[in-house]
């Protein structure tokens, strides 16, 4: 016994806890990414995983099936990928090219827009109906924690596309370029690079990962039209909590979030696990306000 | 060209919100000429509203099915009651509440003042009902609730709060009877914090301590928008229930199961479910492992005596629908023909004279045998509310329809 708290029962919360951290990270990656590069925050970054979870959907019911989830998966980033990247030439690119005074209430207003039209467009081609691909993946133990199948293969499939996502950033051009406008775009175009170009790219993978985060969890917790809005709320809580704009901030937050979410409701009460995640966000600000691997701007 | 493109993404969006905005009329054909004078006020359509959760967070399966039964309520009175008031076709105008409560009273409002609605009807989630029958209560329109069961709803005695569903005292009393029958002695509660959920555990809390049930409860709530509800079962699980109850609207309540199913709580635990969920037609998409043998609520069987009402209803929804109607569309079909006979009975539209015509003790042709009547002398929560049964069913096999679910248990209000 800990505290008056079974040491079994804590140790399946800090699992549990763990687990959610993994995807709660792959979904605020999407975030920080974006806005490292494009110094622009995404607000609709929710509806991208709607949209990854719909499309896992129904590449498995309608082609693949249950068993070869992981054929869709890619499938699915790479759909989503091209969509993101189309959307950001139409809707975003017109900041940077167009000379927009206001590019922070340009990119909130336009993407604060395509979050409704998503979700709009979901919920009229969809209906109000709930669906899951289902998964024909057994019931494990991780620990003391049952599992599905289903869960443990997010949380598996969240690390690998964290490792991916990595090894793209490490040892890839493009990766390198990535890592270069997220210090200096300035620098990036003056050496050559095209920024816009670039800055398509950066999109298409940052709704890219919602969407792995969508599709991975679309079987555990179901598929519907709004089913991106605790994405939202766990990604921007992620970003503030480890730095905006930092990627290891991302990490670690979203694993501290699972965390804290699941000591929270084992030392005080599961019905508010939501907010123990805005307490913690709430004293971080007031001790660091940067967040955990923020850095302060320094202005001219 | 910004400029252009700028007002090109705006032109699109406003198209794509005008295209999913739900505020539309139905039922009689549209008048493009507004009444300028006393014939053309008497022969304009009277507008019934329409307030039901189309879109999430509120159950938008719930809302359609909801929406379904009232368009066809509105088709009944228009064509099997010739109209109302000398052959007044009626319309509905459909306002979408998301199970929210401030959209939920600002939709009254405005059925009420543009629409210009006599009555309103289709409300789902209790907290949005409570919300408008405050508003409904300064403005005087009258509101039957369709499937809105908790007590405040009309325990507040408002004139213009009316209800034809189960309220949380029969459906907390119903389950208790069921539990003791069962002989079940530590239950589970595991409740969103909604009205509907706070207001269950509470109710099933105290009748269990006023009637010295010696039953022992664990109770776990979580918020609506939760989608991993892991630690609330664990706790649960650590409990040892004989038998969890699933308070959960919409997806937490399927959530819930699947997760529970993952822990290993159910089914070596029996679980009920506090509504009428798994009557829905994709219960067995969702949960083809674990959707047989779970118990749940219900208030309408396929066994019960119809009114001819009701057997149109069955017939028309069935032709449209190609499945058969569940209780939310029965429901909401009664509560508009229920309106459009207090509409007929009193003469006028004038809303108080609505509520008046409504408390009438004959009572109302409803879907089933039974009348519907709104008791005024009702006490507490029963002021101005109709009960349906309440029955548990039960699943026992993969892909069985509702219709053949087994009958465990069923209650009338005396």
């Amino acid at each position: 016994m800990l505290l008056g708290v079974d040491l079994q029962l804590l140790s399946q919360y800090v699992i549990a806890g763990l687990m959610i951290g993994v995807l709660y990270a792959l979904m605020a990656l999407g975030v920080t990414f974006i806005y490292s590069v494009m110094k622009m925050i995404n607000w609709s970054m929710g509806q991208f995983y709607m949209l990854g979870s719909f499309i896992q959907y129904l590449l498995v019911v309608r082609w693949l099936g249950p068993d070869l989830w992981f054929v869709a998966l890619p499938i699915t980033a790479a759909c989503v990928f091209v969509i993101g990247a189309i959307l950001q030439l139409v809707l975003i690119r017109p900041m940077f090219t167009g000379g927009v005074e206001r590019r922070d209430e340009y990119a909130t207003v336009i993407t604060i827009a395509l979050l409704l039209l998503l979700q709009s467009l979901a919920t009229v081609l969809n209906g109000p109906d709930e669906h899951t691909p289902g998964s024909h993946l057994p019931n494990l133990t991780v620990g003391t924690l049952p599992v599905s199948g289903a869960t443990l293969a997010a949380s598996l499939g969240g690390i690998a596309a964290l490792i991916l996502f990595a090894v793209l950033l490490r040892r890839t051009w493009v990766g390198l370029a990535l890592r270069a406008a997220a210090q200096s775009r300035i620098a990036v175009q003056t050496a050559g690079v095209d920024l816009m170009r670039l800055d398509m790219i950066a999109f298409g993978i940052g709704v890219a990962l919602a969407a792995i985060a969508g599709a991975l969890l679309a079987p555990v917790y179901l598929v519907y039209p709004t089913n991106g809005a605790v994405t939202t709320t766990k990604g921007f809580e992620i970003i503030i909590i480890g730095g905006l704009g930092s990627i290891p901030g991302a990490l670690v937050g979203g694993l501290l979030l699972g965390l804290v979410e699941a000591l929270g409701s084992v030392f005080i009460a599961p019905a508010y696990q939501n907010a123990y995640g805005f307490v913690l966000l709430i004293a971080l600000l007031l001790i660091r306000p940067t967040g955990l691997f923020g850095e302060r701007l320094r202005a001219a | 060209m910004k400029a252009t493109k700028l007002f090109g993404v705006a032109v699109a969006l406003l198209l794509v919100g005008a295209a999913c905005t739900p505020d539309k009329g139905v039922g009689a054909p549209s008048s493009t000429n507004p009444a300028s004078s006393a014939t053309a006020a008497a022969s304009e359509p009277i507008t019934i509203g329409l307030l039901t959760p189309l879109s999430p967070p509120g159950d938008p399966a719930a809302g359609q099915l909801i929406q379904r039964g009232a368009e066809l309520g509105v088709v009944y009175v228009n064509t099997v009651m010739k109209g109302v008031l000398n052959g007044r076709q009626v319309q509905l105008a459909v306002e979408d509440d998301a199970g929210t409560p401030a959209t939920g009273a600002t939709g009254y409002r405005r059925l009420v003042t543009e629409k210009k609605a006599v009555a309103v009807t289709g409300q789902f989630h209790s907290s949005v009902n409570i919300a408008v029958n405050e508003v409904a209560n300064e403005v005087g329109v009258p509101v039957i609730s369709t499937q809105g069961s908790a007590a405040d709803i009309t325990a507040k005695h408002y004139p213009v709060a009316f209800r034809t569903h189960v309220i949380d005292p029969f459906r907390a009393s119903s389950w208790l009877s069921w539990i003791q029958q069962k002989g079940y002695k530590k239950i589970a509660l595991i409740a969103e914090t909604s009205d509907y959920g706070i207001g269950l555990v509470n109710e099933t809390k105290a009748q269990a301590a006023a009637g010295n049930m010696n039953l022992t409860f664990d109770i776990e709530q979580f918020d609506h928008a939760s989608t991993d509800l892991t630690p609330q079962l664990l706790k649960a699980k650590a409990f040892g229930p004989d038998l969890v109850i699933n308070i959960g609207v919409g997806a937490p309540a399927d959530l819930m199961l699947d997760q529970a199913n993952t822990i290993g709580l159910y089914p070596a635990v029996p679980m009920l479910i506090s509504y009428d969920t798994p009557t829905r037609a994709q219960w067995f998409q969702l949960h083809p492992s674990d959707g047989v043998g779970v118990y749940f609520i219900a208030y309408f069987s396929p066994k019960q005596e119809l009114s001819d009402a009701g057997q149109w209803l069955a017939t028309a929804y069935q032709a449209k629908y190609n499945e058969p109607p569940i209780y939310g569309a029965l429901n909401a079909f009664a509560d508009v023909i229920v309106i459009a006979q207090a509409i007929q009975k009193a003469g006028n539209t004038d809303a108080k004279t609505l509520i008046t015509t409504l408390e009438d003790p004959a009572g109302y042709k409803g879907w089933a045998a039974v009348p519907v009547t709104f008791p005024k002398d009702g006490a507490g929560a029963f002021y101005h509310t109709w009960i349906p049964p309440i029955l548990i069913l039960q699943y026992t096999q993969a892909n069985q329809n509702w219709r053949d679910a087994k009958l465990d248990a069923s209650f009338s209000k005396k």
